[in-house]
């Protein structure tokens, strides 16, 4: 028998020495509980493996939080944790990160329930907190490890599964579903362009709610919507017919039961923002059909329609090419593209004609099967990608690399210049290669040693994918010709990689030399005089400007330089005037600390636009361009405003950067 | 000294050295705090392992053949001449020597030579060296506290494998030594004329029952053995450390605070330092047959920072260390030993 099986003697004597060493934890001085720790950490990752060792952890959570485990970590200060954070911990293959956010949240279920009486959390928040972490993690309620877990995590992926079965029961299904449904819906009102994450949570939701053994209750009230916008959408496939007999069906329909289903389709699309697959198998359709039907799948307005009617061979001529049923979310982007109008830009049609024709290089589609299989053809692939990036323009991420100024930029030329983005496209997935000119000197991303990713990035959609390691090696590349500048390198780089309009004066408040502030409130004056209608002369913000932020956490502590898109500054639904921005990071829902906590719905933001007040967007804010030309006169901002935003750097990013002398 | 007069302006009236380099410090600052220049000179003679072998030799204690090289030449003349002593032909297989730094603490730079080709392998730095003959025996470790020139508490530590493993109390076969011993370590204090602190002399005991002397550290020893007394016995060894070394601790405080030795132990605890068995590690990875064991508790290995391990230089340098608990001392020595042949890196 092995001793993990071996029961209740067992967990008597491996808790006897987590009581023990968590004695020894708590009588050790703050110095010496460094050293106290790895016995309290070898006993708890022994406890937990055992049945029953979540509960006995959770009566001693106290205890160990008191004794100092969490000591010198973010964990020591729970009210800053956020439930998101928490899949990265407990997927960890490091043993101690999974063992310290288990405990954590066993403390949060021991504060929730009121027996542990925390000074910085109350029950509510534990409570709260408890359910988004259920709902980010669902996945590892419903499915054993995978092969890639367990060679990474070994035994530990059998402990997350086994916290959060802990936590599920005391908590109860109902208030994880209700969390998950609206972070769903809050990730969805971005807009993002890849939704597979997101696909893949509705499918969790629904195949629960098919497991008569899961009582999920009456929770979840929004889960209908977002299930039946994938797998039933309309009458004819409610039930999940699969797509052949969807297809069947269509072919007895008359006009009118038809537009029946263009109209459920259309409604449920532009109200998730997600597109079911049958959707795709009705548009294809459709083709064979005249163009007022496909205006009505498509739901567009009138001006859509019209350029619907005015384009109707090239629309045609796309949904032949890009859509199918693994590629339907492009659709969404196809409608929003029409619906932009840029199709009356004189370069844009033929360039979208140039990429139908379109030879792609080997390396292409050998980089474009690798990331999403060989169905549909590579080609297929990169054209429903380039339909969702010109129609969502801010629907791009960065995914999981160090390339916000490459998605930035692949953002700015969707939203602003579609002609120049669909050239560089056809650039790198024709030739492998992109050139830049810089200060007059071309710049080849096939001559320039690495950029900032030093892995070659898989998870982004199709366009971004092909055109993202060399803008990313570009970029570099003009980083280099300036290390030997004084100053800031964002100030030469930013206009020549993103284009004409960003303008060439340039303001940075950090001296490069120290990384102290400097001349802060000049920058800000400055800032306001460029940006707020109210100091401008009521001039709106007229190309969208490529401006550097200070990120911070939820604790407001300093994480580090961000690249991100100014797009306009107005006055929000409130009659607060606003910022509203384009962050390349995947969701741009962040909360920065000292209640600056960035919008994405609900204050007048369009789809994939995040926002913040004036003064709290100012006090993130470190870099900006401007037009030199322009008077730039110094805002007369008032004096308390001023010290407003102050207070704000002085108490997050610019705390430690108080120069002395 | 500006560091001695600052401290006894704060108020310090003591010094303890904690790592082997600051023992001379320590010794430094107590023979101005305590207005007693021979400290300094003690603490020196503690410091080098040729002084220190001299000293004891002086003292009437056994030591093995040594001697200072200050080149390869040396080293292989000693080599000769221990072999010529012990009465060896040529052919013979010859009995190894060791040598070691004079001022390294424990096993750094500490190397077997058996052949005079290894003693090219000697890097130039490690020059000037001590040269010892090799003792077949058992070797173990003592930490003894003392307080007014007398013994307080007197651990005798089992190595499993030198180098490698350690564990306290030690197994009955060794400790029925213990009046011996604790009659060696009396005379070492007073060979080397401490009256308060505390020692970590290293012995080997021969198939005869016949004590050797190895050498003598003035400060607390490695493989965390002071980890591995408070698990056992539950006091806080840097605490008594602290006592022993005061003169002002009154008999009552020493008298109340150390436990009786072996007895009053709650069972044996032991490490083992964790060596990458392979040359191309890529992550850490504890044997479940390790972290199973009942008598396992813990680690404090990280994962490998580089793929490619450097070739194990002398002895030491270890990349963790795993920490046992029981109650049966052959258990854990056998446990102790069976970790060898894992892999921990792979």
């Amino acid at each position: 028998m092995s001793p993990l099986n071996s029961g209740g003697e067992s967990l008597d004597r491996h808790l006897a020495r987590l009581d023990d060493a968590t004695q020894a934890l708590a009588d050790a001085g703050d110095f010496g509980k460094q050293v106290k720790l790895s016995r309290v950490f070898g006993a708890l990752r022994r406890v937990l493996l055992l049945p029953g060792g979540c509960a006995a952890v959770r009566a001693r959570a106290a205890r160990l939080d008191i004794a100092g485990l969490f000591l010198g970590t973010d964990w020591a200060r729970p009210q800053i944790l956020i439930p998101t954070l928490s899949s990265g911990s407990l997927r960890s293959t490091n043993p101690d990160t999974v063992v310290l956010e288990t405990v954590s949240n066993l403390r949060f279920l021991e504060v929730a329930k009121g027996d542990y009486v925390h000074p910085l959390v109350s029950a509510e928040q534990a409570h709260h907190h408890l359910s988004q972490v259920l709902a980010i993690n669902l996945s590892l309620l419903f499915t054993p490890p995978t092969e890639a877990e367990r060679t990474q995590q070994g035994r530990m992926a059998q402990l997350s599964r086994e916290l959060l079965r802990h936590l599920v029961e005391e908590v109860g299904y109902e208030k994880v579903l209700e969390n998950l449904v609206d972070e769903i819906w809050r990730i969805l009102r971005q807009r993002p362009i890849q939704v597979e994450s997101v696909k893949q949570m509705i499918t969790q939701i629904a195949v629960a709610r098919s497991n008569p053994d899961i009582d999920l209750g009456a929770g979840g009230l929004g889960a209908d919507r977002l299930i039946s916008s994938l797998y039933g959408t309309t009458d004819a496939c409610r039930e999940d017919p699969g797509v052949e007999v969807y297809r069947a069906r269509l072919e007895t329909m008359d006009d009118s039961g038809l537009q029946y289903e263009t109209a459920g389709f259309a409604r449920s699309m532009h109200d998730t923002g997600l597109v079911s697959p049958y959707h795709a198998v009705l548009l294809r359709f459709l083709l064979g059909k005249g163009e007022y039907l496909l205006g009505e799948a498509l739901g567009l307005s009138s001006t859509g329609r019209e350029c619907l009617l005015c384009y109707h061979e090239l629309v045609r001529k796309l949904i032949d090419e890009a859509v199918h049923v693994e590629t339907a979310q492009s659709i969404y982007g196809l409608a929003l593209m029409l619906e932009r109008g840029i199709l009356y830009q004189p370069p844009v049609a033929p360039a979208l004609w140039r990429q139908l024709a379109l030879q792609l290089s080997a390396y292409s589609r050998q980089r474009l099967t690798q990331a999403f299989g060989p169905d549909p053809a590579p080609h297929a692939r990169l054209l429903s990608g380039m339909l969702s990036v010109l129609g969502l323009p801010l629907g791009i991420g960065q995914g999981d690399n160090p390339t916000c100024q490459s998605a930035r930029a692949l953002s700015m030329w969707a939203y602003n210049d579609p002609d120049y983005l669909l050239q560089t496209l056809a650039w790198a997935a024709r030739d492998d290669e992109i050139v830049m000119h810089f200060e007059g000197d071309s710049i080849s991303s096939r001559d320039s040693a690495t950029g900032l990713a030093t892995e070659l990035p898989m998870d982004l959609d199709p366009l971004s994918l092909l055109v993202v390691p060399h803008l990313d090696r570009i970029y570099a590349e003009m980083g280099r010709r300036c290390a030997d500048r004084d100053g800031d390198p964002h100030r030469w780089v930013n206009p020549e990689f993103h284009g004409w309009w960003s303008g060439r004066g340039f303001r940075i408040n950090v001296d490069v030399a120290t990384g102290n502030l400097t001349d802060l409130d000049e920058f800000l004056r400055h800032f306001y005089a460029g940006y707020h209608p109210f100091h401008n002369g009521n001039q709106p913000l007229i190309h969208p400007q490529p401006a550097g932020v200070a990120v911070t956490d939820s604790a407001a502590r300093f994480v580090g330089w961000h690249a991100i898109t100014i797009l306009r500054v107005a006055l929000d639904p409130q009659e607060r005037m606003r910022v509203y921005f384009y962050n390349p990071n995947n969701d741009s829902g962040q909360d920065w600390g000292d209640g600056v906590v960035v919008g994405t719905a609900g204050h007048g933001e369009r789809f994939g636009e995040a926002s913040l007040p004036f003064e709290q967007f100012a006090s993130r804010l470190y870099i900006f361009h401007f037009d030199p030309l322009e008077p730039g006169e110094q805002a007369s901002v008032a004096r308390e405003e001023l010290d407003r935003v102050v207070g704000y750097v002085h108490r997050s990013w610019g705390a430690t950067r108080l120069s002395t002398g | 000294m500006e560091i001695a007069e600052t401290l006894r302006d704060m108020g310090v009236d003591v010094a303890i050295p904690i790592f082997e380099e600051t023992v001379e410090w320590a010794g430094a600052i107590n023979s101005v705090l305590m207005d007693n220049p021979r400290l300094f000179g003690q603490a020196m003679l503690l410091r080098d392992k040729a002084l220190m072998k001299r000293r004891a030799q002086l003292g009437g204690i056994r030591v093995g053949i040594f001697e200072e090289a200050h080149e390869r030449d040396d080293v292989i003349r000693f080599l000769k001449r221990v072999n010529q002593t012990l009465m060896k032909l040529d052919g013979d297989p010859n009995d190894p020597i060791h040598i070691k730094a004079f001022d390294k603490a424990g096993c750094l730079g500490h190397r077997v030579i058996r052949t005079p080709d290894e003693i090219e392998t000697i890097p130039d730095d490690d020059f000037p060296v001590l040269m010892e003959s090799h003792l077949d025996g058992w070797e173990f470790a003592v930490e003894a506290w003392i307080h007014d020139g007398k013994i307080r508490f007197l651990n005798i530590s089992e190595y499993v494998t030198l180098g490698y493993s350690v564990f306290v109390p030690a197994t009955p076969e060794l400790e029925q030594y213990r009046p011996e011993i604790t009659r060696q370590v009396e005379r070492l204090i007073k060979t080397f004329d401490i009256d308060f602190g505390f020692v970590h002399p290293e012995y080997f005991v021969t198939s005869d029952g016949e004590m050797y002397f190895g050498e003598v550290a003035y400060r607390p020893p490695g493989f965390k053995v002071f980890e591995l007394l408070e698990r056992s016995y539950g006091f806080n060894a840097y605490h008594g450390l602290v006592l022993a070394f005061d003169p002002k601790t009154t008999e009552e405080e020493i008298e109340d605070f150390f436990p009786k030795e072996v007895v009053d132990a709650k069972g044996h605890s032991g490490t083992f330092g964790v060596y990458p068995r392979r040359r191309v590690v890529s992550r850490l990875s504890v044997p479940e047959e390790t972290e199973d064991h009942e008598y396992f508790e813990s680690h404090e290995l990280s994962s490998p920072l580089t793929e490619k391990v450097m070739k194990r230089t002398a002895f030491g340098n270890h990349w963790g260390l795993l920490y046992f608990f029981g109650d049966d001392p052959y258990t854990l020595r056998d446990l102790l030993k069976r970790q060898e042949e894992l892999d921990f890196y792979i």
